[in-house]
C-alpha cells in the first residue's frame, strides 16, 4: 500500500511515483491527483490512493471532506463532474468507463441512503444484475433454479426473511433493513472493489453486527474495501489495513487502525 | 347498462378506441372495470376517447376503475371517468395512471360526485403520470362536486418524470440503463396491470411488457 500525495511531507518520504505508473496493473486500484466538483464547486482537490487486493481502507474524516463525493466518483455518479485526475481499475481506465461498466468489473457501492424502488421486486432486481455481470464476464445466464438457490445461500449471510424475493426493492425496509440488503447485494455479485459510505449509519448494535459479519465473511485475498465513516465504532469490527484521514478534499494523514481511535479521541480539529 | 341488485360485473377493455360505458349500479352491486391503452390498433393520427359513467343509484354499491394508457409518437388518448354517488353507502376507486413517450398526449378527465344524499360515502380518485420525453403532455383535470358532509373521500394528482436515483442505483449494480428504465415504467404500469381479474388476461399483459425488457 502507498499513500500517494505529492504534496503532503508524509508521502513525499518513500514514495516512487514512476514505479506505480508502471505497474499500474498491479494494483486493484490507483487514484492519480483526482479533482472533482458538484454544481460548478470543487469538492475533491486531488486524491491520492492505492489498493491493493486483500486490503481493507478506512476512510475517515469530518462530515462536507468529500468522502461520498469519492465514492460517487468512483461508481460514476452523473452527478459530479470529474476536472482532473485519473483512477485505475486493475490497469483499466475507470473514469472512460460507464457506470454500469463500473459494476460488472466489479465495483461495488453500498449507497449511504439505499433507494426505494416499488414495483421492481428484488429477484428481478438482482437476477438482471447477476446476468449482466455474467455477460460481461462471457458467462451463461443463471438459471431460474440456480439463482434461487444463490439468494438462499447469500440471504442466510445477512439473516435476511425469505419473503425479500418478493418485496420491491428496498421498498418499505427499515434503515437496518436497508443496509443488511445492500450487502445481501455484494455477497451476490462478488465484487473485486467495494466501497461502503456510511453503512454504519442508522444501525442500532444487532444489525451492525450482522452487516459487519457480512462484509467480514465476504472478505478473500483478492477482493478489497473501502469504508467510507464518521465514527470509530464500525472499525471494531471491520478492521481496516490502513485508514485515511480525508479533510478539505485531501488525504491529509494515513495510519493504521490505531489511527481510527486516536480520531475518536481528539477529533479532527488537531489534524 | 344495469348491473342488477348484488350482481358482479368485472370487464377488462384492451385497446377500445371510442370505448363508451354507460353503467347503473342497484344496491349492493359490484363493478370493477379496467382499460388498457398501450398501443393504438388504428390510426396513429386518431384521438382516441375513452368515457366512463358510472352511477351508483343503490346504497353499498363498489365501484372500481382503472385505467392505463402507455403512448408512442403522436398517440393521443383522453379518458374520462364520471362517477356519481347518488345514495349512501357506497365505495368507489379510481386509479389512472399514463406513461407517455415522443410527442404523446395524455388527458384525463375525472369527475367524481357525492350527492347530498350519499352519506358515509368513500371515494378514492389518484391520477399518476409518467413523461419519458420532454416533448410529451399531459392535461389533467379532476373534478370533484361533494354535497354530502358524512363521506371519506380523496383524490390526488401527479406528473413526473423517472426517478434518476433509482436509475443510477439500478446502474450501480451493472443493470444497462436501457434496461433500468424499462423496469421502472413496467413497475408503474404493473400496478395498474395487477388489478386485472382474469388471470389469462393479466399474464399475457405482463409477459408482454416484460418482453419488452428481455429485447432491450
Amino acid at each position: 500500500m502507498h499513500i500517494c500525495k505529492k504534496s503532503s511531507t508524509f508521502a513525499a518520504a518513500n514514495y516512487n511515483w514512476y514505479m506505480v505508473n508502471d505497474k499500474m496493473a498491479n494494483h486493484l486500484l490507483v487514484i492519480k491527483d483526482l479533482h472533482a466538483s458538484i454544481g460548478g464547486k470543487e469538492i475533491l482537490k486531488g486524491v491520492n490512493l492505492v489498493i491493493n487486493e486483500g486490503e481493507v481502507h478506512a476512510i475517515m474524516g469530518p462530515n462536507g471532506a468529500g468522502k461520498s463525493t469519492l465514492s460517487a466518483v468512483l461508481t460514476g455518479n452523473p452527478a459530479y463532474e470529474v476536472t482532473s485526475g485519473e483512477v485505475y481499475l486493475k490497469g483499466e481506465n475507470l473514469l472512460e468507463m460507464a457506470p454500469e461498466v463500473r459494476a460488472r468489473a466489479g465495483v461495488f457501492l453500498s449507497f449511504q441512503y439505499p433507494v426505494e424502488i416499488p414495483g421492481v421486486s428484488m429477484t428481478t432486481f438482482m437476477r438482471t444484475a447477476i446476468n449482466e455481470k455474467r455477460a460481461y464476464e462471457g458467462k451463461e445466464p443463471l438459471s431460474a433454479k440456480e439463482f434461487l438457490a444463490l439468494m438462499r445461500e447469500k440471504k442466510k449471510l445477512l439473516e435476511l426473511p425469505d419473503k425479500l424475493n418478493n418485496r420491491s426493492v428496498n421498498e418499505g425496509f427499515s434503515g437496518g433493513e436497508k443496509k443488511k440488503n445492500e450487502i445481501f447485494q455484494m455477497a451476490m455479485l462478488e465484487p473485486c472493489l467495494s466501497i461502503l459510505d456510511e453503512t454504519d449509519s442508522g444501525l442500532d448494535i444487532d444489525a451492525l453486527r450482522i452487516v459487519a459479519e457480512g462484509v467480514n465473511r465476504l472478505k478473500t485475498p483478492q477482493n478489497a474495501s473501502i469504508v467510507i465513516t464518521h465514527y470509530q465504532r464500525l472499525l471494531d469490527y471491520i478492521v481496516p489495513d490502513f485508514v485515511h484521514v480525508l479533510a478539505d478534499g485531501q488525504i491529509v494523514k494515513t495510519g493504521d487502525k490505531t489511527l481510527a481511535l486516536e480520531l475518536e479521541e481528539h477529533g479532527y480539529e488537531n489534524l | 347498462m344495469k348491473i342488477s341488485k348484488g350482481d358482479i360485473f368485472d370487464r377488462v377493455f384492451i385497446n377500445e378506441p371510442g370505448l363508451n360505458l354507460h353503467i347503473e349500479q342497484e344496491a349492493g352491486s359490484q363493478v370493477k372495470i379496467v382499460v388498457i391503452n398501450l398501443e393504438n390498433p388504428t390510426s396513429p393520427d386518431l384521438e382516441i376517447s375513452n368515457q366512463i359513467f358510472i352511477e351508483q343509484l343503490g346504497e353499498g354499491c363498489q365501484t372500481e376503475v382503472y385505467a392505463l394508457a402507455f403512448l408512442h409518437g403522436e398517440e393521443k388518448v383522453t379518458t374520462e371517468t364520471h362517477v356519481l354517488h347518488a345514495v349512501g353507502g357506497g365505495r368507489s376507486n379510481q386509479l389512472v395512471k399514463f406513461v407517455l413517450d415522443d410527442n404523446a398526449r395524455g388527458r384525463f378527465i375525472g369527475d367524481l360526485k357525492i350527492a347530498q344524499d350519499a352519506q358515509q360515502t368513500e371515494a378514492h380518485q389518484t391520477n399518476r403520470n409518467l413523461l419519458l420525453s420532454d416533448t410529451a403532455e399531459m392535461r389533467t383535470q379532476p373534478q370533484l362536486e361533494i354535497y354530502a358532509d358524512d363521506v371519506k373521500a380523496t383524490h390526488g394528482a401527479s406528473t413526473g418524470q423517472l426517478d434518476e436515483s433509482a436509475l443510477f442505483y439500478m446502474q450501480q449494480r451493472g443493470i444497462d440503463p436501457k434496461k433500468a428504465r424499462q423496469l421502472l415504467v413496467n413497475a408503474f404500469m404493473k400496478e395498474v396491470l395487477n388489478k386485472i381479474s382474469d388471470e389469462t388476461i393479466k399474464e399475457n399483459l405482463l409477459n408482454a411488457i416484460d418482453s419488452v425488457i428481455e429485447e432491450a
